[in-house]
């Protein structure tokens, strides 16, 4: 029955910590009320341009945040809000970049979620799908040569899986047995490309063996099995350093962006997906086996909504770049 | 002192930053064991290790961006592109992803990439493309171009220790060609700073790479037939480009031909001679002249390639006109 968690997923639950399960529960409705605050303020004409948010997905980055280790590299796309905020970045950060004021991550340079701190071992993407999967496997290799044990994380779309650069990144991370863990987040549309357009194999995950690597599915809305998924992914890859490919099939459940009116989304999709709401799923299966309840789940809600109303008033107060930085910091000092 | 080829100018370069810098690291395709495409990196394996010195699958775009991983984490690599033209398909990891970093995050992104370029030697469309202006043109991005052994070498130096991307241009004329007596001692070249070959007065030559070998022949040649004194500048570097050099030289003889072997269109040589039009008009005595390669794909017959190519009789008879204007 979709939209339930099976025993096996709550005996999961159960079988961690049950600190990390709070956690989980915690980053992830912290990522969706930071994006809601972020549709709000796009609504209200204050984000220039248009907004892209990760509603409905958050369970998958978040698995990947809490299950990493300090020393770890990640290479987020555009619907891994939690990610960030689990390696560091805060609401305050993050509603200081959607608004382009300067002490934003890119300071104005680049908007949305073209972000990254290095120093929470996340790059900021850039737009070119596939680009950063490289990126993060050199970070990782200059990491393990200075004697860290670091792995990577590469975010990628159902859409990236197309791309040339997808292709020569897989290879060369299994060629080079780079320590990459590389997720595709199906979400089932690229824009408004389906899946039916965007490939001819039954399932991302059988691209693994063209590289000679292992690959996996997981549900990616489940947020116990993603978890569970990652972390012992991780765990493997950093003693035994590889390249997996893991697919984690989920459901956009917005526009590709806020202008994206969305008429292209299959009713039924959206049905399914409606009831398999990462956060409820978890909520539900946390409740089930007592470790949250609703009283606690109300005050968890209200901090976090607290905490992201503040820092978008903050922001908001704030002012844009002076123009007189336009060309300042296109070259590091020699 | 001793006499070295452009090409153990380059050799000598990278074999100096792999031993004094152990974050460097080298990589690009055929550039281990094989010692690379024209053997330019012959024996830097066997002497640095497999970890710093290795071959890559065919992946210019996953070399890139690898690169750009290990220069955000510490590390200093140079990538080989085996031939520049391929260089085209990973230019969204120079231009994007390298070029935007600092300015975006900023996080430096110290990368050398090394850039095989030029024709004269039948390599037709794929392997003989010259393409300085691609790279100039893009925000965040430095570019070199030396034309001699030690420069070359030197420039390889500064290029690894500047904290920003680098595409280093280096022509494959000149790789044997092109000899000169040098020391012992390294010292990084000052980028972004032009070196007057010969002194002039009748006449200034801007060049790069091979075509400052070629004006160089074409000043002599001159200098026999018709007794004119041309002066010849090598930019050396091409971003930042040296424009106080530029408009002395230009002060000094009143007219001015740039020469490049890439295509005239929105080429580098347009930037230079727009560049001491708006701000040298007052010194010129005649239009600024460009000769360039014209806005053909570069070709294979030696006939063909000998007309798309200018030489030193083509640099020669542009400044006789020039001069004569």
């Amino acid at each position: 029955m979709p939209g339930m968690w099976t025993l096996e997923t709550v005996q999961k639950v159960e079988a961690v910590d049950h600190d990390v399960w709070v956690q989980v529960l915690r980053l992830m409705v912290l990522a969706r009320k930071v994006d809601e605050q972020v549709i709000r303020l796009c609504r209200q004409g204050r984000i220039r341009g248009s907004s892209f948010t990760g509603i409905g997905q958050e369970a998958i980055s978040t698995a990947v945040a809490v299950a990493s280790e300090p020393d770890d590299l990640f290479a987020p796309c555009i619907r891994n809000l939690a990610l960030h905020l689990g390696r560091g970045e805060t609401p305050l950060g993050i509603m200081r970049q959607v608004l382009a004021r300067p002490d934003g991550a890119t300071a104005g340079r680049d908007g949305n979620i073209h972000h990254g701190r290095l120093e929470n071992g996340v790059y900021a993407m850039i737009s070119h799908l596939g680009a950063m999967i490289s990126v993060v496997a050199g970070g990782v290799m200059a990491k393990r040569r200075h004697g860290k044990t670091s792995v990577g994380v590469a975010f990628v779309g159902d859409g990236t899986s197309s791309t040339g650069d997808f292709h020569e990144a897989m290879n060369f991370a299994a060629v080079f047995k780079v320590p990459v863990l590389v997720i595709i987040e199906n979400n089932h549309y690229a824009y408004s490309t389906p899946n039916s357009r965007q490939f001819a194999c039954r399932h991302l995950v059988d691209r693994a063996v063209g590289y000679g690597i292992k690959g996996v599915s997981a549900d990616g809305n489940n947020a116990a099995e993603m978890y569970v998924t990652v972390r012992d992914i991780m765990a493997d890859i950093r003693v035994n350093p590889r390249p997996v490919l893991l697919e984690a099939e989920t459901m956009r459940m917005r526009g590709h962006g806020e202008h994206d009116d969305f008429k292209y989304a299959s009713e039924e999709l959206l049905l399914l997906y409606r009831r398999r709401d990462p956060i409820k799923l978890a909520l539900r299966a946390m409740k089930a086996a007592r470790l949250m309840d609703d009283n606690a789940f109300a005050a968890m809600e209200a901090e976090i909504e607290t905490e992201v109303s503040a820092a978008a008033k903050q922001a908001l107060a704030e002012s844009e770049p002076s123009p007189d930085t336009l060309d300042q910091g296109v070259y590091a000092d020699a | 002192m001793r006499e070295i080829t452009y090409l153990q100018g380059i050799h000598e370069g990278l074999q100096h930053v792999l031993e004094h810098d152990p974050e460097t690291v080298l990589f690009g395709q055929d550039v281990g064991a094989f010692g690379g495409a024209f053997k330019l990196t012959e024996g830097l394996q066997a002497r640095f290790g497999e970890d710093r010195v290795f071959d890559t699958p065919i992946c210019e775009s996953a070399m890139l961006g690898c690169a750009i991983g290990m220069a955000t984490q510490g590390m200093r690599p140079i990538v080989e592109m085996q031939f520049a033209d391929f260089i085209t398909t990973a230019l969204h990891q120079l231009l994007n992803n390298a070029g935007t970093r600092h300015y975006r995050t900023g996080n430096a992104v110290p990368i050398v990439v090394r850039a095989p370029s030029g024709g004269g030697s039948g390599g037709g469309p794929f392997h003989s493309e010259e393409l300085e202006t691609f790279f100039c043109h893009m925000p965040g991005v430095k570019v070199v171009y030396p034309a001699f052994p030690s420069d070359a070498r030197a420039a390889l130096v500064a290029a690894v220790a500047d904290p920003n991307p680098v595409v280093y241009m280096e022509n494959k004329t000149c790789y044997r060609s092109i000899k000169e007596q040098v020391d012992d001692g390294v010292a990084p070249l000052p980028l972004g700073k032009a070196k007057v070959r010969r002194r002039g007065v009748d006449a200034t030559v801007i060049a790069y790479g091979a075509m400052v070998h070629e004006a160089l022949r074409a000043a002599v040649d001159l200098q026999a037939s018709d007794g004119y004194e041309v002066m010849v500048v090598d930019l050396r570097t091409l971003k930042p480009y040296d424009l106080d050099t530029i408009l002395a030289a230009t002060a000094a003889t009143g007219r001015v031909l740039v020469v490049s072997e890439g295509w005239k269109t929105c080429g580098f040589a347009a930037e230079i001679s727009a560049a001491i039009t708006e701000t040298g008009f007052h010194l010129l005595d005649a239009p600024v002249q460009r000769l360039t390669a014209p806005d053909v794909p570069v070709p294979f017959a030696a006939t063909l390639e000998a007309r798309y190519r200018p030489g030193a009789a083509d640099i020669a008879a542009a400044l006789r006109q020039l001069i004569e204007f």
